[in-house]
C-alpha cells in the first residue's frame, strides 16, 4: 500500500464512479479476453479534482505547516499540516485564508517605470535592463557603497543568499540590510552577547514540558495565536501557570492565571529584581553558575542612536560575584516596586517561581523586550535568570524569543542579510571573510571588512544622499520606519533612484522609480526557517501571474546584466537545489549543519544543527547536542564553555512623557492583520473583521476628555499628528496614560509620530514608547 | 480445580495491569521512533485515518435531539451555513455583535457554543462547537464589522460538496468533508442549529462512522501481494 503524504487527490464522487465503472469494464473485458492484459488506467489530476500541498504559513514566525489545496491551477483552501510538529494541524485565522492573498484584483503583474511622473509598463526584460544600468551607473558616479538592497525576513532563503552573495561577492559592498533589524536584531544580539550565538537553545517543544510560562510584553493570544493554543492546551492537560508581564491589558491577559502590569521601560528593572531575589533568598544554581557561567559589566549610559552617524561599541570586562550581587543591590523589591508601579508582593512572586527548583520554566518574548532601546540589555536579563537558576537548554527550560516573519531567523539571521554578517560568522572577521571568499570563488579583498549602514542609517544614509540607489524586496518601509516623515522625504529626493520589488501596491511602490511584480509564497519554490531553527521547504505549486518573477531570479538576472553571471551558473529549474547546496557549505559541521536538500522536501520542516540525519532539540547539552562536549552543559559558543551572565542597569527611556506631552505610545499588531497589511488587507475575512486602524484609551482617559468608541481623536508627537478612530473597552485596554494603535493601516500611519531611537548594541528601533498628545478631534 | 471468586479478581487485576503496561511500553516505543524520524523519502502521512477523537462527544444528548419538536422559524440551512464561511472547509466568521472583544472561550463564546440552544437575543439557535477544548477562539473565528472590500479579490471559491452522496442507491450517504477539528458528527448535525438539510434522522445511533465512510481523500493505490499460486 503506497499512500504518498503530500500528493493527497481528493476525489469527487463523479470521478470516483467513473474510475469504478472503468476498472469493473476491465474486469469485465479480461474475463471475456483472457489472453490480453490491460494496461493500468493512469492515475492524474483531473481538472476539478483537489489536491493538497504541504506549504509554511506565508505568515508569521511560528511557521505553521498548512495543506494548501489546488484545484484547477489556483490555490482555493488550506488546512492545517497535522503531521506539522508546530502546530499539529490546527491553523489562525491569516493561515487559513492565506492562499486568498494571492489573489487580489490589484495584484502588480507587469513591470512598471516611471517616465516623467507617470507609471509606464513595460517588458520584464527592460525593467531588469534598467535596474542593471541605473546601478551600474550609480556605482560608476558615486561608488560601489552608493548602492544598497534592503530585504526583509519574509525573503526566503534563497532570495536572501543570493541578495548577500550579490552584494559582497560581486558589487564588493556591505550595503544589505534587511527588515529583521526592526523586530529581530535584539534577540539576535541578546544571544550572541550571552551566548555567542545567534539563534535559541531551546524549541516549541519546551511548551509540552513547562509548568510555568513568563510572557514578557508578549500579546501571545493575538500574535502567536497558534503557539498560545499549545499552551493553553497544556494549561487544561497538565494545570501550568501563565503570567501575563505586560504594559496594558489585551486577550493575553484575559486568558492569563495572572497579569502583572508594569511601567513601560522598567522591565530592565524587574529583570534585575527578580535576580536580586534569587540570590537573596539563595535559590541560585551555584554549581551552575561557577561552571558555566561568567560575570561580566559593559558600558552603562549608551545613548539611543538619534543623532546621524551614531557609533557605538560595547567593552564586557569581567566582574566577580561580590561585584555582581553589589550592582543587584539597586534592585531591591522595594526600589524596583517604585520604578516599574509593580508591587513588592508581585516581584516576590515571579521570583518564586523561577526560584522553585521543582518547576520547569519558559520565558516568552518577542517585540515587548526587542523593540526596545535597551533591547539587547533585556535579552541579557532575561538569560541572567535562566542561567542563575540553571534553567535552560533542557526540556521545558527555556528562555524563548518569538519572531515575526516566517523567514527572520532563516533567512535574516542564518543567511546573514545585515551589514555586519556572512552566511557564517561576521564581515569583521577574517576567517569567515576568508571561508565565505572560498566558497563563493573570490578573493577575499572583494568582501569589505567593516559593515556599513543599519537600517535607520541606511535610511538616514539615503536622505542624505551618500546612497542613492537602493532596490526594496518583501518590504514596506514606507509604513513601517519609525519617524517616517524623514525617511519618505529622503526616499523623494531628486537624485534617488527606488527600485521596490513586490505583490502589490503599497506606499513604498509608490516611491519607486521602478517596480517590478514579484511571484508570491507558492508561486515559486523556497524555504523558510522559523523561530525554532526549523526549516521548511515548499514548492512551486501554481504558475506566477503575468510577468512576476521570483526574488531569487530578479536578482540573479540583474546580477547577470552587471557582468557577475558567473556567481549564479544556475539554471531557473535547478537554482533553488544549487542554492541550498552551496549555501550548505557555509554551516557544515554539528554546531549548525543544516539538513540536504530531499530530506527537506520530504518533511514538514527540519531543525538545525542536522547531524547525522537527527535533528537537534536543545543546544548546549550533551545529552541533546552533538556538538557540546562533557558530561553536561557546554556553552561552546563562548570560551571556556561558558555563558556569560551580564550587570546591565535600567536605564530610563530618550522620551518620557511629560506636561507637553502627557502620554505614552505604544504600537503593535491586531490578530487579524500581518505587519502592514498589503496582503491580509487583501483577505475579505481579514479586512472584514479590522477594517482600520484606531486608538485604544483608557477608559477613564477617555471619560475625562469625553470620548467614546468610535469618536475622532488626533494624536500629535514631537514629530508628527494623526486622526483616528477611539477603542474604548473593546480589544485591549491599555492604562492610564497611555494608548496603543495598531500599524497595519496604510491611510492611518502611526509611524508619522514614532521616534528612530534604537539600541545601540542591536541597532533596532523602540517602537513601544515616545511621548504624544491626546485630544479629542 | 475451582478458583475463590477473591483469587480471581486478584488474576484478573495482574492481567489488567500487565496489558496497560505493554501498551504504555508499546506508545513510547512508538513515539520515541517517531521523535527519530527524520528520512530523507517521501513519509506516509501519520494521520490518513481520520482521529477518532471526540467522535461519541454530545451522544448523550442523542435522546434529546431525538425528541426535539420542529422549529422552522429558527431553523439554519445549508445557504447561512456556508455564508460566513470563505470556503467550504474554512472556519465560519462570527455573524453577530459579540458580547466581550476581549473575552476567552468559558467566559464568553462557549456560554452559548457549548451546548447550543436558543439565544433570545439573537432570535436563533446557537450552533454548537465541535471542539470546544480550544478557547481562543477568536484566533480563527473573527468578526465581520465591515462588508467592504480593501480591494476586490478574484480568489475561486470551492464548490461546497454534494451532500447525497451515496456509492449505491439506498446506501449511507458518505461523509464528504474532511474531519480534521470536526470529528464530533452531532455537533453539526444534531441539534436545533443543525442545517436543516444535513440534520441527521436518527441521532440515536451514536456510532455514525459505523456506517458513514469517510469519502476517500488519499488516492490510495492497493495492489494485492504476490504470493506462490498452483502450477
Amino acid at each position: 500500500m503506497k499512500r504518498e503524504a503530500y500528493n493527497i487527490e481528493e476525489q469527487s464522487r463523479r470521478s470516483f464512479i467513473k474510475r469504478m465503472a472503468a476498472a469493473s469494464a476491465m474486469t469485465a473485458a479480461s474475463a471475456l479476453l483472457p489472453d490480453i492484459t490491460f494496461a493500468k488506467s493512469k492515475e492524474t489530476l483531473q481538472s476539478g479534482e483537489l489536491q493538497w500541498k504541504k506549504s509554511p504559513c506565508r505568515f508569521c514566525g511560528v511557521g505553521c505547516g498548512l495543506l494548501i489545496g489546488l484545484k484547477d491551477g489556483k490555490a482555493v483552501a488550506v488546512k492545517g499540516d497535522p503531521a506539522s510538529s508546530v502546530n499539529k494541524g490546527l491553523c489562525c485565522v491569516k493561515g487559513y485564508h492565506s492562499v486568498m492573498a494571492l489573489y487580489g484584483k490589484d495584484r502588480l503583474r507587469k513591470p512598471l517605470i516611471k517616465r516623467n511622473g507617470k507609471w509606464v509598463e513595460v517588458t520584464m526584460q527592460e525593467a531588469l535592463d534598467l535596474v542593471a544600468s541605473k546601478m551600474k551607473e550609480t556605482i560608476a558616479k558615486s561608488g560601489k557603497d552608493s548602492v544598497s538592497i534592503y530585504g526583509s525576513g519574509q525573503w526566503t532563503i534563497p532570495d536572501g543568499y543570493v541578495a548577500t552573495k550579490f552584494m559582497r561577492a560581486g558589487i564588493g559592498s556591505n550595503n544589505i540590510e534587511a527588515n529583521a533589524r526592526l523586530c529581530m536584531s535584539s534577540a539576535a544580539t541578546g544571544l550572541v552577547t550571552s551566548f555567542g550565538m545567534d539563534e535559541p537553545m531551546g524549541c516549541y517543544e519546551d511548551i509540552n514540558h513547562a509548568d510555568v510560562f513568563v510572557l514578557w510584553g508578549n500579546n501571545m493570544a493575538e500574535m502567536h495565536p497558534v503557539l498560545f493554543s499549545r499552551l493553553l492546551d497544556q494549561r487544561l492537560k497538565r494545570g501550568c501557570i501563565i503570567i501575563d508581564l505586560s504594559t496594558r491589558t489585551t486577550r493575553t491577559s484575559l486568558a492569563a492565571d495572572k497579569t502583572i502590569q508594569f511601567k513601560p521601560q522598567s522591565d530592565l528593572a524587574i529583570a534585575n529584581a527578580i535576580c536580586y531575589e534569587l540570590v537573596k533568598n539563595d535559590w541560585v544554581n551555584h554549581s551552575f553558575v561557577e561552571k558555566h557561567c561568567a560575570l561580566k559589566k559593559g558600558k552603562t549610559d549608551i545613548g539611543y542612536g538619534l543623532e546621524d552617524n551614531f557609533q557605538f561599541t560595547d567593552e564586557p570586562t569581567s566582574i566577580d560575584w561580590k561585584e555582581y550581587e553589589n550592582f543587584l543591590s539597586d534592585y531591591t523589591p522595594i526600589k524596583t516596586a517604585e520604578i516599574s508601579g509593580v508591587s513588592v508582593k508581585d516581584i516576590k512572586y515571579l521570583a518564586s517561581l523561577y526560584g522553585n527548583a521543582n518547576k520547569k520554566i519558559m520565558s516568552l518574548w518577542c517585540m515587548g523586550p526587542n523593540q526596545h532601546t535597551r533591547g539587547t540589555w533585556m535579552n541579557n536579563l532575561i538569560y541572567n535568570i535562566h542561567l542563575l537558576t540553571g534553567k535552560i537548554s533542557t526540556p521545558g527550560n527555556s528562555p524563548f524569543s518569538l519572531t515575526g516573519q516566517p523567514s527572520a531567523c532563516g533567512t535574516v539571521r542564518e543567511v546573514g542579510t545585515l551589514t555586519h554578517l556572512l552566511p557564517h560568522g561576521t564581515v569583521t572577521n577574517e576567517e569567515d571573510r576568508k571561508h565565505a571568499a572560498h566558497i563563493w570563488k573570490v578573493p577575499v579583498e572583494k568582501i569589505p571588512a567593516k559593515p556599513t549602514y543599519h537600517t535607520v542609517e541606511m535610511f538616514r544614509a539615503l536622505d542624505r544622499g551618500e546612497i542613492k540607489f537602493m532596490w526594496i524586496q518583501v518590504t514596506n518601509p514606507m509604513v513601517t520606519m519609525p519617524n517616517l516623515k524623514r525617511y519618505r522625504d529622503g526616499a523623494k529626493k531628486e537624485d534617488r533612484f527606488i527600485v521596490v520589488s513586490d505583490v502589490y501596491p503599497t506606499p513604498t511602490t509608490d516611491i519607486a522609480d521602478v517596480i517590478l511584480p514579484s511571484a508570491m509564497w507558492i508561486e515559486r519554490e523556497g524555504m523558510f526557517g522559523n523561530s525554532e531553527r526549523r526549516t521548511q521547504h515548499f514548492e512551486k505549486m501554481i504558475e506566477p501571474q503575468g510577468e512576476c518573477m521570483s526574488d531569487t531570479w530578479q536578482i540573479i538576472e540583474v546580477a547577470k546584466r552587471m557582468g557577475h553571471g558567473k556567481l549564479f551558473p544556475w539554471t531557473k529549474e535547478n537554482h533553488i537545489e544549487e542554492i541550498w547546496k552551496e549555501y550548505s557549505l557555509f554551516h557544515e559541521g554539528n554546531k549548525h549543519g543544516i539538513a540536504p536538500y530531499e530530506v527537506l522536501k520530504a518533511n514538514p520542516g527540519i531543525q538545525w544543527p542536522y547531524v547525522n540525519g537527527k535533528e537537534t532539540k536543545w543546544r548546549y547539552h550533551s545529552k541533546y547536542d552533538p556538538a557540546a562536549k562533557g558530561e553536561s552543559f557546554d556553552f561552546y559558543g563562548k570560551p571556556e564553555g561558558k555563558a556569560w551572565i551580564w550587570a546591565r542597569p535600567f536605564e530610563p527611556a530618550p522620551e518620557v512623557p511629560d506636561s507637553e506631552f502627557p502620554f505614552w505610545l505604544n504600537t503593535g499588531r491586531v490578530l487579524e492583520h500581518w505587519h502592514t497589511g498589503s496582503l491580509t488587507r487583501r483577505i475579505s475575512v481579514l479586512h472584514q473583521a479590522v477594517p482600520h486602524s484606531y486608538v485604544e484609551l483608557n477608559p477613564q482617559d477617555a471619560a475625562s476628555m469625553n470620548i467614546r468608541t468610535g469618536d475622532k481623536v488626533k494624536l500629535i508627537s514631537r514629530r508628527g499628528q494623526i486622526v483616528l478612530p477611539a477603542s474604548v473597552n473593546e480589544r485591549g485596554q491599555p492604562p492610564k496614560g497611555q494608548v496603543f494603535v495598531p500599524f497595519f493601516d496604510e491611510s492611518l500611519l502611526i509611524n508619522e509620530l514614532t521616534l528612530d531611537a534604537f539600541c545601540p548594541i542591536s541597532r533596532q528601533p523602540d517602537y513601544k514608547k515616545c511621548a504624544i498628545q491626546v485630544m479629542k478631534a | 480445580m475451582t478458583v475463590k471468586p477473591k483469587r480471581k479478581y486478584l488474576i484478573l487485576l495482574f492481567i489488567s495491569l500487565m496489558v496497560s503496561a505493554i501498551v504504555i511500553l508499546d506508545l513510547s516505543m512508538i513515539q520515541e521512533q517517531e521523535a527519530a524520524r527524520v528520512e530523507g523519502e517521501l513519509y506516509t502521512t501519520p494521520e490518513p485515518i481520520p482521529s477518532e477523537a471526540g467522535v461519541f462527544r454530545r451522544s448523550e444528548f442523542a435522546m434529546d435531539y431525538n425528541n426535539m419538536p420542529d422549529d422552522p422559524q429558527h431553523q439554519r440551512s445549508l445557504d447561512t451555513y456556508y455564508k460566513n464561511r470563505a470556503y467550504s472547509g474554512a472556519p465560519p466568521t462570527i455573524p453577530h455583535i459579540i458580547l466581550s472583544e476581549s473575552g476567552m472561550g468559558g467566559k464568553s463564546c462557549l456560554q452559548c457554543h457549548q451546548n447550543g440552544g436558543y439565544v433570545a437575543q439573537f432570535n436563533a439557535n446557537a450552533p454548537v462547537t465541535p471542539h470546544p477544548e480550544l478557547i481562543n477562539c477568536k484566533q480563527c473565528h473573527v468578526p465581520v464589522k465591515s462588508n467592504t472590500f480593501f480591494k476586490e479579490s478574484s480568489f475561486t471559491r470551492l464548490e461546497e460538496p454534494e451532500i447525497n452522496n451515496q456509492a449505491l442507491p439506498g446506501s449511507p450517504p458518505m461523509i464528504p468533508h474532511a474531519l480534521q477539528m470536526r470529528e464530533n458528527c452531532l455537533a453539526c448535525h444534531a441539534g436545533p442549529a443543525a442545517p436543516k438539510e444535513i440534520r441527521v434522522t436518527h441521532p440515536e445511533r451514536v456510532n455514525c462512522r459505523q456506517c458513514h465512510a469517510a469519502k476517500p481523500t488519499l488516492n490510495i493505490e492497493w495492489t494485492r501481494p504476490t504470493t506462490e499460486t498452483k502450477e
